[in-house]
Formats: structure tokens, C-alpha cells, sequence
């Protein structure tokens, strides 16, 4: 005897099937698993919102308790889980997919901190937009984190003389957020979205055109902020010459890159660790951790002003948001279904951006993806679903990627490296507009017509 | 006795710090300090984040925020601060001074100019 679940059938087909002629049992999804109750995302809601809130409003309180909160949350939801639900299942895949996630950032974090950039030229518009066109490059490869990390010190440096908040707000734009738009590398969705199964050069292939025109308009008006900016430098002399030092730490970079490809699914030789919730991959990762550090030039470890918080701070934030999605997750993906038609493309670029933009670009990217596959009845939790999602309609995993991506940088908040950016100016003596200036003078002026813009051409009445 | 900034870099004095308090040793007027990523530049007797104590022997500071400095600046870490001598124009750029502290064992508060690879921007 066969078991069917109805529920991942279209009406039509659901209808006019009978069990006796297939001989299966019909069921459905209430049948096979039992759905977390609507009160259970209050914690996820909970999480986000001090996240949101913490660092503005309490900071120094929330500095010392942030993870004793994050695993408070994670702790009622996977209790509920075990003790309630008996399902283990969503909760095993969630801490596989955390742990690879802390792995490459961590990596990234701490391989990056060890390299430190000197770039002996003038500052001058021209200069600083290739400089921040390399970073955008540069960020699908190892990462916005990683970028953001490496690059934002010879910014500052580079533009010492003359450097305004905007610089700083542009860099967050660009190499922090709209840059990583190319690769599951680029930014911690599009790889989360890798893990559940969408193919690696997927992203390149479907989003090239958007993340060039994005570029280009956010670079146009940085260009011209730059040419009214009459500060100049008192050096000079200038050799034009790029130093870089840490040799060795950029190849920790390169092997932290192949490593994300050591993967049973892209390699068969690969082994398989499971049930561990980590692979091969990770074991590597986590070594890189361990060797950059123990590596590193110590005097670069200074001058980068090196301190584990900013990824202590990211791995206990997240395993809070990865525990306390999990409802949330099933819950939009059971919605998706009842909305059905409703949820058009618009919903999906605008919806997902703006969430992007106050919470977490992450959980809203996974959030979003499971609501699209709930139009057609697939389950973001289960990889040859997410594999025949790709195949079957690309516009709605467009819309998701590109606007989880873009939109992080509406806010401080709206991705990891916006605040590691702004900590890390802020401790280099450079005063930040405030959580609603930096929205209300450069992100809503700047950032919201050059989005609108990638809608209507690629978006606005296409599905 | 007034000791200057200038002999304490060039003796590669010391200073202390105990908890949350830091002990300078010489006299000085300072116009910004960097802890972490908080920028403080508010020194008046209400601020909430700082008090300043000058005398001619020492500069004191209590930085509110925190309870021990040991816990809060790592080996690589250093607080900044701009600071200008006793006896010098305040207004003249060029006599402030960038200065990095490092806290170390045995409330041993290590003090040196900023060099070029750290970043601290006025």
C-alpha cells in the first residue's frame, strides 16, 4: 500500500482521483505531520523584534544578554517541537543548515581579519567608484561579510582626508549588500537557498542584468556626492601603489571558496556524515577558523582591531532565528497554498524586500521561497522539491533573490554586514547618521527609486 | 610633578586601570574618545557615558558603560583618544594628538601614538 498526499496535488488532479483506482491511501498534510500552532512564530517575532530594537533603544544591556535571549527563544520552540509535536525531522535539517552557515561566515570573518589592504592613492570620485565596483565583485566570491570585512579599513584610509558618512553608506550599499547579489557566496539567502537546493550558478545566470543595472544606478549618484565633496588630501606624494598583507590568509580565502562545492550532492565521492547535522564542508570551514587565527599576523590582527563579538554575536542571534523560524516557515508555506493565485510576483519582490529591509534578509528569503513553492505544492524542506521549483517557474525565485538582496540595505539592520560596517567606522572616529537618518536621507531617496525601477522592468506584470 | 604626553610616549610610561577606571599619567585636555564603536565627545559632569577627572599629576576616566575594561577590549582592541597638552593651543590641529590604550595583565595600561595602519580619523 502506497500513501499519496493529496495536498501536493493541483485541485483538478486532486479531484478526480480516486484511491481505489491507484491503490493508495489518501492523505494529507494534517495526516502525515502535525502543523505548529500560530502562537508558536511569536518567538521568531519576538527575536527580530529586539534585534531590531536592542542595539538602538538598550544597547549595553542588550550587548551583555542578546544571547541569552536568542537561545531562550530557540530553547521554547525546539521544546515544543520535541516535547508536543514529536518531530524531529525540521529540526535535525534547521542546525545542519545553521552550522554550515556560522561555517562560512565564521571562516570568511575571521580568514578576512587577518589581511590587511593598503591602498597608497588619491582619493578622488573616479577612484573611489572602481573601488567600490572591485568591492561588489569582490563580494561574490568571498561574501559581502568577507568584502565588507577586508575592504571597508583601505576605504577609510583611501579617503582619511575627505571622508564623509556617505562614503561609509555607499560601501554598506554596495559591497555590503547589492554586490552580493551574483553568487550563494554573495549573501548568507542565496546561499541558505544553495543548501536547500538551488543549483550554485542558478543565481549568476538569472540575476546578471539586475545586479548590473542596480550597480550602475547606485553608483551614478555616489560618483556625484563624491565630485561635490571639495575636501582634499594634505599628502602630496602618492606611489599608486596596493599593498596587501596576509599573503597566506588568501589562500584560507580560497580554500574556504572550493570548499563550499564539497558536497555529496555536487560530488558523489564526498561522504556522506549524516546523521551528523555537518559534512566534510564544514569539518574544513571550522579548521580555516582555527588555523587563520592561530596564523595570523598578529600585528595586522591589530590594526584590524580584531574581536571575535561580531561573529560570537551572529552565531548566537542566528541559532535563535533558525530554531524560531521553523513554525513560521511551515506556517507561510500552509498559508501559500490557501492564497493561492493572490500572491502574485509584485507580492513577492515588495513583500520580501520590505521585510528584508527590518528583519532579517534570511529567514524572509526562506520564508518567501517556501511561499512560492506552496503555489505549486512543494516543500522548501525537501531538496528535489526546491530543484523542480527552479525548473518549473524562475519568476518568483527572481523576485525573492534579488529583492532579499537588495533591499538589506534599506537599513542598518537589514543585513549582518551594515552594522559590522558601521561598528567598524564608528570605531575609527566617524560619526553615522542614526537608525531613521541613514533611512530617511539615503536609503528612501537613494536606494527605493533604483529598486522601484528593477520592478517595473523585470517584475511588474509578469506573473 | 606635570608630566606631558610627549615624555610619556618618549619614556614609554604606563598607565593603570582598575574595573572601569583609567588612570593617565600626565595632565591633558581631551577632545574625543573611541570605545568599542561608541564615539564619546559629550565630557560635561551630566554625561551618562563618562567623567573626566584632570589634575596636574594625572588624567582619570570612568567609563560608565562598562563595568571592567578587561572584559570588554580584546588583545587586539585599544581605546582612542584625541588629546592635547596642558600647555598647548588647543585649536592648533597639528598639537592633537592620537593616542591608542591597551589594557593589559596586572592593570598595566599600555599608551602609544596611533600608528598608520590603525584607523582613527578625527
Amino acid at each position: 500500500m502506497f500513501f499519496l498526499n493529496t495536498d501536493l496535488l493541483p485541485a483538478e488532479v486532486r479531484n478526480n482521483l480516486t484511491a481505489d483506482t491507484l491503490n493508495v491511501t489518501f492523505v494529507s498534510n494534517a495526516d502525515i505531520i502535525q502543523h505548529p500552532p500560530i502562537y508558536l512564530i511569536a518567538p521568531f517575532i519576538m527575536l527580530l523584534i529586539a534585534i531590531a530594537t536592542g542595539p538602538l533603544f538598550y544597547k549595553h544591556h542588550w550587548e551583555k544578554h542578546y544571547g541569552k535571549y536568542s537561545i531562550m527563544f530557540a530553547v521554547v520552540v525546539a521544546a515544543y517541537y520535541i516535547f508536543f509535536l514529536n518531530e524531529f525531522s525540521g529540526l535535525h535539517k534547521t542546525i545542519t543548515e545553521y552550522i554550515s552557515f556560522i561555517a562560512l561566515l565564521s571562516s570568511l570573518f575571521v580568514t578576512s581579519s587577518g589581511i590587511l589592504i593598503n591602498v597608497d592613492r588619491k582619493s578622488t570620485p573616479i577612484v573611489n567608484t572602481v573601488f567600490l565596483l572591485i568591492g561588489a565583485i569582490l563580494a561574490n566570491f568571498i561574501g559581502t561579510t568577507g568584502a565588507s570585512v577586508l575592504l571597508i579599513r583601505p576605504f577609510i584610509k583611501l579617503n582619511k582626508d575627505r571622508i564623509a558618512p556617505y562614503h561609509i553608506i555607499f560601501f554598506i550599499f554596495i559591497v555590503s549588500n547589492v554586490g552580493g547579489a551574483l553568487t550563494p557566496l554573495g549573501d548568507p539567502p542565496l546561499f541558505l537557498g544553495f543548501l536547500s537546493g538551488v543549483p550554485f550558478f542558478w543565481v549568476v545566470q538569472h540575476m546578471w542584468y539586475m545586479w548590473i543595472l542596480a550597480l550602475i544606478l547606485i553608483l551614478i549618484p555616489f560618483y556625484f556626492f563624491d565630485l561635490f565633496n571639495k575636501k582634499t588630501s594634505n599628502k602630496q606624494q602618492y606611489t599608486g601603489k596596493i599593498e596587501i598583507k596576509g599573503h597566506k590568509n588568501l589562500i584560507y580565502l580560497l580554500i574556504i571558496v572550493l570548499a563550499v562545492f564539497i558536497d555529496p550532492a555536487v560530488f558523489p565521492w564526498v561522504p556522506d556524515l549524516s546523521p551528523l547535522p555537518f559534512g566534510i564542508r564544514e569539518i574544513i570551514m571550522f579548521a580555516v577558523v582555527y588555523f587563520a587565527y592561530k596564523t595570523s599576523d598578529q600585528k595586522i590582527l591589530k590594526a584590524n582591531e580584531f574581536n571575535f563579538e561580531p561573529i560570537k554575536e551572529v552565531a548566537f542571534l542566528f541559532v535563535g532565528i533558525f530554531i524560531t523560524m521553523l513554525p513560521a516557515l511551515e506556517l507561510v508555506a500552509i498559508e501559500a497554498k490557501a492564497l493561492g493565485d493572490k500572491l502574485n510576483v509584485d507580492v513577492f519582490y515588495w513583500a520580501t524586500g520590505v521585510l528584508s529591509a527590518v528583519l532579517d534578509n534570511t529567514p524572509t528569503y526562506m520564508n518567501f521561497l517556501s511561499a512560492a513553492m506552496g503555489k505549486y505544492y512543494l516543500d522548501v524542506a525537501i531538496k528535489a522539491h526546491v530543484q523542480h521549483f527552479v525548473s518549473v517557474d524562475i519568476i518568483y525565485l527572481e523576485a525573492i533573490s534579488i529583492s532579499a538582496v537588495l533591499f538589506g540595505a534599506m537599513t542598518y539592520i537589514g543585513n549582518g554586514p551594515n552594522f559590522m560596517v558601521k561598528s567598524i567606522s564608528e570605531r575609527a572616529g566617524i560619526t553615522l547618521p542614526s537608525f531613521f537618518a541613514y533611512i530617511f536621507k539615503y536609503s528612501l531617496l537613494i536606494l527605493l527609486p533604483v529598486y522601484t525601477i528593477i520592478w517595473l522592468l523585470f517584475f511588474y506584470g509578469k506573473g | 610633578m606635570l608630566k606631558t604626553i610627549s615624555d610619556t610616549l618618549e619614556n614609554k610610561l604606563n598607565g593603570l586601570y582598575y574595573g572601569n577606571r583609567m588612570l593617565l599619567p600626565f595632565s591633558c585636555c581631551i577632545l574625543k574618545i573611541v570605545i568599542e564603536d561608541d564615539i564619546l565627545m559629550d565630557f560635561s559632569p551630566s554625561s551618562k557615558s563618562i567623567f573626566l577627572n584632570e589634575t596636574d599629576a594625572y588624567t582619570e576616566i570612568y567609563f560608565k558603560d562598562f563595568k571592567n575594561l578587561k572584559d570588554t577590549i580584546s588583545k587586539y582592541e585599544a581605546v582612542k583618544i584625541i588629546a592635547v597638552e596642558k600647555n598647548k593651543d588647543i585649536f592648533q590641529m597639528e598639537n592633537h594628538i592620537k593616542l591608542a590604550l591597551r589594557v593589559e595583565e596586572n592593570h598595566k595600561l599600555i599608551i602609544e601614538k596611533t600608528d598608520e595602519d590603525i584607523l582613527f580619523l578625527e
